[in-house]
């Protein structure tokens, strides 16, 4: 009650979060590296690429000392291939996360966000956590590093009525104790999604408390046999 | 869990259930309008909730309950049957403001398999509906609008909060415009 703010992040905070994924530059100018909290950012000799965070990126390309690469996954090819995926093979999921790359000796602990994936050498096929987020922060700041901005602002747009659908859809299947699977979704669509799904899943417990409630004193008679945990498996299938 | 002073909450214990005396009580017949009288045996009387499931849940001295309770009209099997058959057409508001709430409360006072199964199924039909009209910016006004008036209490919420959430992205994208 004490703070209006919905539960969550809200899409200024993800996009803020967003803004520490490190992306490809290109420098105009030179500039040596710079002692930050979170470790000194490369010295930037042009015409040498380096990966600096995104707002650092967006700063130097405001002030016209660097040119953003634009990642892999954001070119009108990759994109188009994954909008289709999306569409034609995979109706009701969403299109894998990056895959984590294999290290040397297989203990691979690093992941995203520590892993860089808006890099020049990220992987073409995937849409990474933050893809909606830091495509529309690029298409803005800088529409003259892509080839074909339009285009690519198009796709982004189709592929976020997509898979905005498919999250929609996603509640036919909710029940009291179900789960959706939201393997791939991003972070601002979660934000956007969070308050609705949280609604049905609170008024599908509350319509189906007095059920549960019984089920759970059911459960409690079976477990007087030692058994609490068929009882259950017993009570879901007369459910059917 | 809901507070002691939810709105709602009250709102819908507020609602009127119907109850059958079962036994004659002196001088409470001012609760169906005349005042003065008694109160007969078998007399139908709408009451609301809070007070007529303490009736009918108490049993004072071990005898048979005061009152027994009856499933509101806007849970008859007339109603039922019309969900099953199409939920986004019923305007549920007019039924009660509280539907949900209202159904859940009296499912804990009868045991009705098929009205959860019922709720359930309605509330999951109307709550895709809902979100298709809060990601649609003329739904509110255009062919959508009978369909959000004959929203309950609980479905607004959910209504508002997608729509919130919807706009909240949407600003933000324009905001990255302007920079």
């Amino acid at each position: 009650m004490a703070l209006p703010l919905p539960r969550g992040l809200t899409p200024p905070e993800v996009a803020f979060i967003c803004e520490m994924e490190l992306v490809t530059v290109i420098p105009r100018q030179r500039l040596d590296a710079l002692e930050l909290l979170g470790g000194p950012t490369p010295a930037l000799r042009p015409p040498h690429r380096n990966n600096i965070p995104l707002w650092l990126a967006l700063l130097l390309k405001r002030q016209r000392r660097a040119n953003i690469v634009p990642p892999p996954w954001l070119q009108p090819a990759a994109l188009s291939a994954i909008l289709e995926f999306e569409t034609k093979h995979a109706k009701d999921v969403f299109s894998p996360p990056p895959k984590l790359p294999p290290s040397a000796d297989g203990s691979n602990m690093t992941s995203p966000p520590f892993l860089p994936s808006s890099t020049a050498d990220a992987p073409p096929d995937a849409l990474p956590y933050h893809w909606l987020e830091l495509g529309e922060m690029l298409l803005n700041a800088a529409p003259d590093d892509f080839e074909e901005p339009d285009q690519v602002r198009r796709l982004m747009r189709d592929l976020r009525e997509v898979r905005m659908a498919k999250l929609r859809a996603g509640v036919d299947v909710l029940d009291a104790g179900g789960g959706v699977k939201m393997n791939g979704v991003g972070g601002m669509e979660v934000a956007e999604g969070r308050a609705f799904i949280g609604g049905v899943i609170d008024g599908l417990r509350k319509i189906g408390a007095s059920r549960e409630q019984s089920r759970r004193e059911g459960e409690a008679d079976g477990g007087a046999n030692g058994y609490g945990r068929t009882a259950d498996y017993d009570d879901d299938e007369m459910d059917v | 869990m809901s507070s002691y002073y939810d709105i709602d909450a009250i709102l819908t214990d507020s609602q009127k259930v119907p109850c059958t005396f079962e036994l004659t009580v002196p001088a409470l017949g001012y609760v169906e309008g005349n005042a003065g009288q008694d109160i007969k045996q078998g007399t139908k009387v709408e009451l609301p909730l809070w007070l007529g499931s303490m009736l009918a849940i108490s049993q004072p001295a071990g005898s048979s309950p005061l009152v027994t309770l009856d499933l509101p009209s806007a849970l008859s099997p007339r109603v039922i049957n019309a969900l099953k058959a199409d939920p986004r057409t019923i305007d549920l508001r007019a039924l009660a403001p509280h539907f949900y709430s209202l159904g859940s409360l009296m499912l804990e006072l009868f045991e009705e398999d098929e009205l959860v199964d019922v709720m359930t199924d309605t509330f999951k039909k109307r709550a895709a509906e809902i979100a298709d009209q809060a990601h649609n910016p003329r739904g509110a006004l255009g062919e959508g609008a009978d369909f959000l008036r004959g929203l309950d209490e609980n479905e607004r919420q959910l209504f508002r909060a997608s729509h919130d959430s919807a706009k909240a992205v949407k600003t933000w994208m324009t905001d990255v415009k302007k920079k």
